[in-house]
């Protein structure tokens, strides 16, 4: 059992409705055990997930973001994926930079049939975050 | 390949030869108006202007060491509605071109009638810096050229133009070279295009050979290389992490000066302006209370985070962003410093060919394998 | 005739769904029958295709008037509302003709009645009887009462009625009473106009072939087994294992033809080769460590883009390729490797260990498939495949019935994909029109939703399943705590009839206008389309939040963190649907005409099918005449002479009163989106004219290879392929002055600069070769080749050729064959592989297979703006689901302008195109999806980043008012525009910014 005090963080996902959203339902379907610190946001395809988003997140008071979407080459709307990769790319390479958190900001590519690798990867996220701590960018009155 | 004539000096100094040169192109109708940076009667401060009179080229001064607006916004105010009806000369930095470029990829200007005169840079002062600069100087152009010769590190360089590695400009029909020129004597045109050697040809211009050019640049652009790795090293060492960041940004009061000084920021509205960003009063105090407090205005960080998103693949570094803040916040230090990693990602310089795909616009199957697993 | 605009599909593999969609997009009843208890066949069994190693299956999906299909992932299910799924149901009886038949289906009940099956899986849980799971091939267990796979939304449930012991367990266990244990059979009678049979294919028994030991050495699969053992959702979760001890096999062997190609099947299996070329491509991404050989006779990569994936995997992989086949596989029983002899390099037999061996199982008939064919009335072919007709190879022998997929013969994704839109094309002229039942629309009480939000929230409860880890009492008690929420209710089963009235009266009693249910996954599209019209709210203003799958079933053991995410989820779900927009779903107007550019036989093909349905077709051509290179193909393999063929259809096309003709003319410019396009065609007097169309088909064609290798225009007596096919047809060449005859393949193909099979060119040395040995049976024919590409039944003509004494002899590309000419007398040498010597050969006759290359398709490629792939011929959407579409919407191809294809081929391409246009042509107006962008003028600076990200064409710059616009009805809603766009000008409905950032703030 968790003890009382233990950090618990509030992760937010964005998944891709067509592969990662598909997976969790998966998961779900076959009753694989994952933390309940991610709060899922489906969205129609990786490459519509604005970096914005992710960043209001962050600084909104969410300890972790992940995107998920389909593997490369299989985004249903062609290239969504590849766009929102180098988008990722854009969003890490300037958090990494800058020293904000980039640790917090996670991208994986999970297919339809992946319910093992979605329930994997959430609890992946949240130990890594978890590890982490508290995100204070998030808690600070000042951002 | 590039072609090279001479514009000789003579007597009446680099300034002189440059003006004349601007008359010819209007005497010659080789363009029909110039957009050139103008010396205001006050003298301290050029203005960008569009001349279309020989006798009113004569108060031009590309060579003043100062850039109060990078000049390409201006090209796209005049070319965005509809193209140059008349042959149109604009003389611009490498920064001001870089940027053009960007914006014409990004639709926001176009170079149809234009005639691209670039402009070596040997990088240009605060508008308050030059304004002490001229007042202390009896001839100012000539005396920061002898700055400039005698090399020296200028101390009123701002910081963005003394880290600037791309002191020659890029895509130009035409360039005006100070570098590996002999200023006493002449200074070099550089033809980039047809239409520049076309120009050259007119103006029944005699080819010459650059021997210094090359090397004059090349050392140039290591000096800056070198200034840039010691100011982003500076940089990251001032702003990296969220408390130095928080510092960094403390003073921002959301004015936006930043990204309407910014070429580049082109929206017509910025998001950060948009309904979006019009919360309910319960919102506010909701998120107080779920912090404790609440810096107002708000998303200050959010704001420069999402326009470093947005620009930063094609931020040309002109830091006109950093004079525009009235708190004195580096932003152009911050976008600089970004800017050179994100870009080293996709191995895109801003405003080096029209060609270039724009980074958000295109992708490769096999990139990134970084990102995402 | 027509008497139902009604269609039966008959299985529901990857051939019955495509077909079923095409139907049901049209606007026709569709009844897709299939003999399992679930839909997806094969197909969901894999996850990644060749030749690009991708899923996209979901691209089967319609892109146009796209929300009446669901909006997901396919092994999901196939939900559309003219398609009703009979699962578990056979076809015992048919009477009455084409246009108007009656069908008998029978439906064994699968002991759970699916109206009150929740889906909870308690009844799996308790059962004590562990069945192999067929989905997994065997590898995995299941349990007697179990759904067949995991993915399949609703989950149906069914007994293994012959594993089921009664004892009754499930049946106590179930809380709502939905399992009887007694086995019924229900018959129903189905009124329909056409049959598509797509009952796909049987893997062979590998059993049958003992000699290489399959079930008897556990370390031997089937290429099928090792594509779930590949599959992150199969038995090992993708992890590589051979099952003797479960570890990563540090070699492995595959071993093609198991099953094809010899004295009882002797045809070819047609997908294999690629299939195992996959798999092995596949395992070398992911353990570059194992060492992996296939083991083959010929390669046969002969379909677009195939073979650059072989050479990819073995140049860049480093596949093993030997070409030799195995007799026999013997196990050592201390290590359960496999032993193997094999051909070494230097072509000598050598004994191999191996860890593990793959069976490249071929395709057979499905089990009593000829006694079901009996019950159609149609006729079998040899092998026990449907019997087609020349030409056709969608017909069968019985009008109104037809046929796609591997019913009618061994084939892959891309050829069935085909086929089934040509055999709904085929389908459709036999059914009334179904404008009437288009009318009849369910009639939806008036919505409401304008006012202030009001949202009453439904908590399933699932019978106790979702309150097992979740306090649904404090839940209900939060939520109802939220602004805009008017009431909340706590309901036993969501998903049952009794309570959608009881919602409805909710609804009305609270006036309501929102409403967000806590619920599970099986709250599909359907169910809510059904409450929404039931209950008088847009179904846009309706969200649902899987109670069960995302918090119940997965964080079982942390009760509190689940609350405080069941908590965060309803919140985020109520600002979302409180900021929910609902504009209606807009309407674009369809120009119900069409443009085929091309005169070959694909274009006069497609042009005939789309009249057919009294839509005027412009077809233009550029030569003089009709015909194209089936002029110069005077007969092929399967269906004999072709020149019949051509002057019916130019016949045809020249009297048909639809058809335009625009002969010696051409397409000069084109402009707007699917549904209407407006085409300049310059025309034979050099005048410009312009036509209105909704569709455009490009049957452009391809060119013959021009070559100067062999002597080829040097010597007379070296000619190519369709030189002798033509001087053979005309008469003007006697084989009987022929002693000697050389025919070399691969001339052009499959090289450097064309690294391409011209696919034709193996059956039609074949087909020569025959005909020269049946006017002279003395002739010596010997044909010079690489991998005899006699795809499926063209295997038999290979054996027949061989049986006639034509001697085939295998070249290496490094060492091609030398044709000389020293005075009269003609010599070819060349390196035989196996043996290892030098061949001299003196012909009279050198014949070239020169292949097909594309024609000049750049120009028309820029005025359509679609793409060319890397050989220049036309790309396609998807390689293998959306074969003959263009990504950008309403424009077509088939033919040799998409690849090298022989005639049949192309003909049921140029079906399949013309089905796609007309199913377009004959929607009177597009819906548009509810989830679109638009444009928010005021903020837009026409940047055109939209435009340059969007896939669809949906975005372009309006002429008239310079406005970035929306082209509403192809906008597939995926938000790359939001994304591009700086300015916020760029909006998608459902997800505006304001609402996802308020939906972001609601997690915390």
């Amino acid at each position: 059992m968790a003890e009382e005090n233990e950090f618990e963080p509030v992760i937010v996902g964005f998944f891709c409705n067509w592969c990662t959203a598909t997976a969790a339902d998966l998961a779900g379907t076959l009753r694989m055990q994952y933390p309940a610190n991610i709060r899922p946001i489906r969205t129609m395809c990786s490459g519509s997930v604005d970096p914005v988003y992710i960043l209001r997140a962050l600084l909104g008071g969410a300890d972790g973001v992940i995107v998920g979407g389909c593997p490369p080459g299989d985004c249903h709307y062609v290239s969504g994926n590849y766009k929102a990769r180098r988008r990722m790319a854009i969003l890490k390479t300037m958090l990494d930079t800058l020293g904000l958190e980039n640790d917090r900001v996670w991208i994986r590519w999970i297919s339809a049939a992946e319910g093992p690798k979605f329930a994997r990867t959430m609890n992946e996220v949240t130990e890594s975050i978890k590890k982490l701590g508290p995100n204070t960018l998030g808690k600070d009155w000042s951002i | 390949m590039e072609r090279y004539a001479t514009i000789p000096i003579g007597n009446q100094g680099a300034l002189g030869a440059i003006r004349q040169f601007l008359a010819s192109l209007l005497e010659k109708k080789l363009v029909d108006a110039l957009l050139v940076p103008l010396e205001l009667p006050t003298g301290d401060n050029v203005v960008p202007t569009i001349v279309s009179s020989p006798e009113q080229v004569q108060a031009a001064n590309p060579l003043a060491p100062v850039m109060p607006v990078n000049a390409a916004r201006l090209v796209s105010r005049i070319t965005m509605v509809s193209s140059s009806p008349d042959r149109l000369g604009v003389v611009l930095r490498p920064c001001e071109l870089r940027a053009l470029v960007e914006l014409v990829k990004l639709k926001q200007a176009s170079l149809d009638k234009l005639l691209l005169i670039g402009i070596d840079c040997h990088g240009t002062y605060s508008v308050a810096d030059y304004g002490k600069f001229v007042g202390e100087s009896s001839s100012p152009t000539e005396d920061f050229l002898k700055r400039v010769r005698e090399s020296k590190g200028d101390p009123l360089l701002r910081k963005a133009c003394q880290m600037c590695e791309y002191p020659v400009p890029m895509c130009a029909d035409l360039t005006l070279g100070l570098l590996g020129a002999n200023l006493d004597k002449e200074i070099l045109l550089v033809a980039g295009t047809s239409e520049g050697e076309r120009v050259i040809q007119e103006l029944g211009l005699e080819e010459a050979k650059a021997a210094e050019r090359e090397s004059a640049v090349s050392g140039l652009v290591a000096e800056r290389s070198k200034k840039r790795e010691e100011l982003l090293k500076q940089t990251r060492e001032e702003v990296k992490g969220r408390d130095k960041m928080m510092a960094t940004l403390a003073t921002c009061i959301n004015c936006h000066n930043c990204k309407t000084a910014c070429p580049l920021c082109y929206c017509k509205e910025c998001f950060f302006d948009s309904p979006v960003f019009e919360f309910e009063a319960e919102k506010y105090l909701g998120w107080a209370k779920r912090k404790g407090a609440l810096r107002m205005p708000n998303d200050t960080l959010l704001f420069h985070l999402t326009r470093l998103n947005h620009m930063v693949a094609s931020c040309v570094g002109c830091g006109l962003c950093t004079e525009a803040c009235p708190n004195d916040i580096p932003v152009s230090d911050i976008f600089r410093l970004v800017g050179y990693e994100v870009q080293k990602l996709f191995d895109y310089v801003p405003g080096r060919s029209l060609e270039e795909e724009l980074p958000l616009t295109t992708f490769k199957e096999e990139e990134l394998p970084d990102i995402g697993v | 005739m027509a008497k139902s605009e009604a269609v039966l599909v008959i299985g529901a593999g990857v051939a019955g769904i495509k077909a079923s969609l095409d139907m049901a997009e049209a606007g026709h009843s569709v009844y897709l029958c299939e003999r399992k208890p679930s839909a997806g066949g094969t197909l969901v069994q894999m996850d990644k295709w060749f030749p690009d190693n991708h899923c996209s299956m979901c691209q089967i999906l319609p892109t146009l008037n796209r929300d009446r299909s669901s909006q997901n992932c396919l092994r999901r299910g196939l939900v559309h509302p003219n398609v009703e799924l009979l699962l578990n149901a056979e076809v015992t009886e048919l009477q009455g003709e084409a246009g108007d038949f009656r069908v008998t289906v029978s439906t064994r009940s699968t002991g759970v009645d699916a109206q009150l099956c929740t889906g909870c899986g308690l009844c799996t849980e308790v059962c004590p009887v562990e069945v192999e799971s067929q989905f997994d091939e065997g590898l995995g267990r299941k349990k007697a009462i179990d759904t067949s796979n995991p993915y399949v939304t609703p989950r149906q449930y069914a007994i293994d009625w012959e594993k089921c012991t009664r004892c009754g367990e499930c049946v106590s266990k179930c809380p709502t009473q939905a399992i009887n244990l007694e086995q019924k059979e229900s018959t129903r009678q189905l009124q329909v106009g056409a049959i598509i049979v797509s009952t796909g294919f049987e893997e062979f028994d590998a059993r049958l072939a003992t000699q290489y030991g399959y079930r008897r050495y556990p370390n031997v699969i089937t290429s099928i087994e090792l594509e779930r053992i590949l599959s992150p959702g199969g038995p090992s979760e993708g992890e590589l294992v051979r099952s003797s001890d479960g570890r990563v096999p540090a070699s492995i062997a595959f071993l093609q033809c198991i099953g094809s190609r010899d004295s009882r099947r002797d045809y070819c299996s047609s997908a294999c080769c690629m299939f195992a070329v996959k798999e092995a491509t596949l395992i070398k991404k992911a353990w570059p460590q194992t060492d992996v050989h296939i083991f083959f006779m010929d390669l046969r990569a002969f379909g677009k883009g195939y073979h650059r994936y072989y050479e990819r995997a073995r140049d860049e992989l480093g596949v093993n390729f030997t070409r030799c086949r195995v007799p026999v596989v013997k196990e050592d029983p201390q290590t359960h490797n496999l032993v193997l002899t094999v051909a070494s390099e230097d072509g000598a037999l050598v004994r191999r260990q191996f860890e593990m061996v793959v069976l490249s199982v071929g395709q057979t008939p499905a089990p009593q498939f000829r006694e079901f064919c009996q019950v159609l009335g149609v006729e079998t072919s040899r092998w026990g495949f449907c019997q087609t007709q020349p030409f056709s190879t969608i017909e069968t022998s019985r009008k109104g019935i037809y046929v796609c997929g591997s019913a009618a013969g061994p084939k892959d994704i891309a050829d069935t994909i085909v086929e089934a839109g040509a055999a709904a094309g085929g389908a459709s002229k036999w059914l009334s029109s179904p404008a009437a039942r288009k009318a009849e629309k369910e009639e939806v009480e008036e919505q409401v939703g304008e006012e202030e939000p009001r949202t009453a929230v439904f908590l399933c409860g699932c019978g106790g399943e979702i309150g097992l880890a979740l306090d649904l009492e404090q839940l209900a008690d939060n939520i109802g705590k939220l602004p805009s929420v008017t009431y909340v209710e706590q309901i036993p089963y969501l998903c049952y009839a009794e309570t959608l009235e009881t919602i409805k009266k909710r609804v009305k009693e609270h006036k309501v206008n929102r409403l967000l249910l806590g619920a599970c996954a099986y709250i599909n599209k359907p169910v809510l389309d059904k409450l929404a019209a039931q209950a008088g709210i847009d179904p846009e203003l309706i969200k649902v939040v899987n109670l069960r799958e995302d918090i119940t079933w997965v964080h079982r053991d942390q009760p509190d963190k689940a609350l405080a995410k069941a908590k965060s989820l309803l919140a985020m779900a109520l600002e979302d649907v409180r900021q929910q927009d609902y504009p209606p779903a807009s309407l674009t107007s369809v120009t119900p005409s069409a443009l085929v550019i091309g005169g070959g036989i694909a274009g006069m093909m497609t042009a005939l099918s789309v009249a057919q349905h009294e839509i005027e077709v412009h077809l233009v051509e550029r030569s003089p005449e009709l015909g194209g290179n089936l002029k110069e193909v005077f007969s092929t393999l399967e269906s004999g002479d072709t020149q019949p063929l051509l002057r019916d259809a130019i016949e045809q096309v020249s009297n048909n009163s639809h058809i335009h003709l625009h002969l010696e003319s051409e397409v000069t410019a084109v402009s707007g989106y699917a549904g209407n396009f407006s085409v300049s065609i310059k025309e034979k007097d050099e005048s410009l004219n312009t036509v209105e169309v909704g569709a455009i088909i490009v049957a452009t064609g391809g060119d013959e290879y021009h070559t100067t290798e062999y002597q080829y225009g040097q010597n007379s007596k070296v000619i190519t392929q369709h030189e002798l096919e033509k001087t053979l047809s005309a008469g003007e060449l006697d084989p009987g002055g022929l002693s000697s005859v050389v025919m070399i393949q691969c001339v052009g193909s499959r090289e450097k600069d064309r690294p391409y099979c011209s696919r034709v060119c193996c059956s039609q040395a074949v087909k020569n070769a025959l005909k020269l040995k049946e006017a002279n049976p003395e002739i010596e024919v010997n044909v010079l080749y690489r991998d005899m590409m006699s795809y499926g039944f063209k295997e038999e003509y290979y054996t027949m050729a061989r049986e006639k004494g034509v001697r085939f002899i295998r070249y290496e590309p490094d060492r091609k064959p030398e044709v000389k000419a020293d005075k009269e007398q003609l010599t070819v040498e060349l390196v035989e592989p196996v043996v290892g010597g030098t061949l001299v050969l003196e012909p009279d006759l050198v014949v070239l297979s020169t292949g097909v290359t594309p024609g000049e398709n750049r120009a028309l490629a820029d005025i359509l703006t679609v793409p060319l792939d890397e050989d220049g011929f036309f790309q396609e959407a998807e390689e293998k689901f959306r074969p003959v579409d263009f990504l950008r919407e309403g424009i077509y191809v088939c033919g040799l302008a998409h690849s090298p294809r022989g005639v049949e081929e192309s003909i049921a391409q140029a079906r399949a195109a013309a089905r796609g246009a007309v199913s377009l042509l004959t929607s009177e107006q597009l819906e548009a999806g509810r989830i679109i962008s638009e444009t928010v003028q005021r903020q837009c600076r026409k940047c055109e980043m939209c435009i340059a990200v969007c896939p669809y064409d949906a975005r372009a710059r309006d002429e008239e008012t310079n406005e970035i616009v929306v082209r509403e009805a192809l906008c597939q809603g995926c938000g790359a525009c939001v994304v591009a766009c700086p300015s916020g000008a760029a909006k998608i409905r459902g997800f505006r910014d304001r609402q996802v950032f308020s939906l972001i703030d609601a997690a915390f």
